[in-house]
């Protein structure tokens, strides 16, 4: 399994000098399986160059949205692949009581706020929503569990081999309750991190900027630590970055987190926040995978 | 998923009982006792990291219910039982045992939680008798 992170910024765009090394774009992960089988999790504006970056050949791809908040589908439209009649996409998402998965994304993907509607597109898109047990892709098997954000929300965990990889980007799993003390199985997405190769996770705010923001859906960095340390990941990276944080504010909560997970007793290399561009091939052993670029 | 993680809706039911001052109790799809908050455990004089998950049973022995004469009420017809099986709120007046003996009577309101996947437990949220004054 490879990982690259596309789109590592939440909730808006933040293009600039300031952010572009941790990037501006919104969330978006592309996975490749160990078969070739191409995901993408979730489809904010980095979805747009990951588009870009696949041959025009036809490609089958699945995209595994967590949630509908904007940040997280903005770059659909914006996808090229999307646009070539050969391209064949299937999108998984959460189902509401309210209306179907299709029905929701296309009001997005509609007038006034899209130039094109859904049936427009060239491309073979399905829509499904996500089963409540484990179903497989290529060689993975995939497992979606809703948690604790605003909306009906999902986490995901992708086995694929030996390897998995656990992506929870909007999660306040600390809402009304004590990391440290709960009881495993009342920990909001704990069963799709527990002991992953590695865990993508909401970093969002500073410990600082929590009280402000309590019932956001997102995480402080002491929550995400706390989360990561609990649920054993082998490997975790900080991701869903505040839009307010500057590459040099994202540098100063990196090194916190480094040093408060050491002070766990954990190794600083294995945590880290998510730099746009960034690659991984998540390993099961040893304990951190190998970071390739 | 594992067969240990609980449904977020119980999650988030929780965390919320355990921000409340009324005394309010949680039971899962299978109609298990598996929360109480402080509340509860002050009206019934144990905590629930004291006592941890009871069957139905146990329950009774230690709390009751009670109907007016003293009479345990049957497991089937307690408001939690009503709305987790029945998938419908329901309400009742009876007493508990508190673990001093004391016996406190209380209006008991239930109500399913209810999920895109069927029930995931109830809620019960309980005041004292309106007869013995002010809510809690």
């Amino acid at each position: 399994m490879k990982v690259k992170l596309w789109g590592t910024r939440g909730s808006v765009p933040s293009p600039g000098p300031e952010t572009i090394r941790y990037g501006g774009n919104t969330s978006c992960v592309g996975v490749t399986l160990s078969d070739g089988s191409l995901l993408a999790l979730d489809a904010g504006t980095g979805i747009r160059n990951l588009g870009l970056s696949l041959p025009e050949e036809p490609t089958r791809l699945h995209i595994l949205l967590t949630h509908l908040h904007l940040d997280h589908i903005q770059g659909l439209v914006f996808f090229a692949p999307a646009f070539r009649p050969q391209t064949e996409i299937v999108i998984w998402g959460p189902a509401s009581p309210e209306a179907s998965l299709r029905d929701r994304i296309a009001r997005y993907i509609s007038a006034p706020l899209s130039p094109v509607e859904v049936r427009e597109l060239p491309c073979d898109v399905s829509f499904k929503h996500t089963p409540e047990t484990e179903w497989e892709i290529g060689s993975a098997r995939i497992r979606a569990a809703s948690v604790a954000h605003r909306g009906p929300t999902l986490g995901y965990r992708i086995d694929d081999g030996d390897t998995s990889l656990a992506y929870i980007p909007d999660h306040e799993p600390a809402l009304g309750a004590d990391l440290e003390a709960l009881e495993e199985d009342w920990i909001s997405g704990f069963a799709l991190a527990r002991d992953a190769s590695m865990l993508i996770h909401d970093g969002q705010y500073a410990d600082a900027e929590y009280p402000d923001h309590v019932g956001w859906g997102h995480s402080s960095l002491s929550h995400a630590l706390s989360f990561a340390r609990r649920t054993g990941a082998k490997r975790t990276v900080l991701f869903h970055h505040d839009p307010m944080h500057s590459d040099e504010r994202l540098d100063q909560l990196g090194t916190e987190a480094r040093e408060r997970w050491t002070a766990f007793g954990g190794d600083a290399g294995a945590i880290e926040l998510g730099v746009e561009g960034g690659e991984y091939e998540p390993r099961a052993e040893p304990r951190s995978p190998a970071r390739i670029v | 998923m594992t067969q240990s993680q609980r449904p977020l809706e119980l999650i988030l039911a929780r965390n919320l009982m355990s921000a409340l001052s009324t005394p309010a109790f949680l039971v899962d799809e299978g109609g298990l006792l598996v929360f109480y908050n402080e509340a509860a455990g002050v009206l019934l004089g144990k905590r629930f990291e004291e006592l941890g998950t009871v069957g139905p049973q146990e329950w009774g022995a230690m709390f009751g219910p009670f109907d007016g004469a003293g009479e345990p009420i049957p497991y089937d017809e307690l408001p939690l039982v009503v709305a987790v099986r029945n998938g419908r709120p329901a309400h009742a007046s009876f007493s508990i045992r508190s673990t001093d003996g004391a016996a406190h009577e209380v209006e008991v309101s239930a109500f399913p939680i209810l999920t895109a996947h069927g029930s995931q437990g109830a809620i019960a949220v309980c005041w004292p008798a309106a007869s013995n004054g002010a809510g809690a």
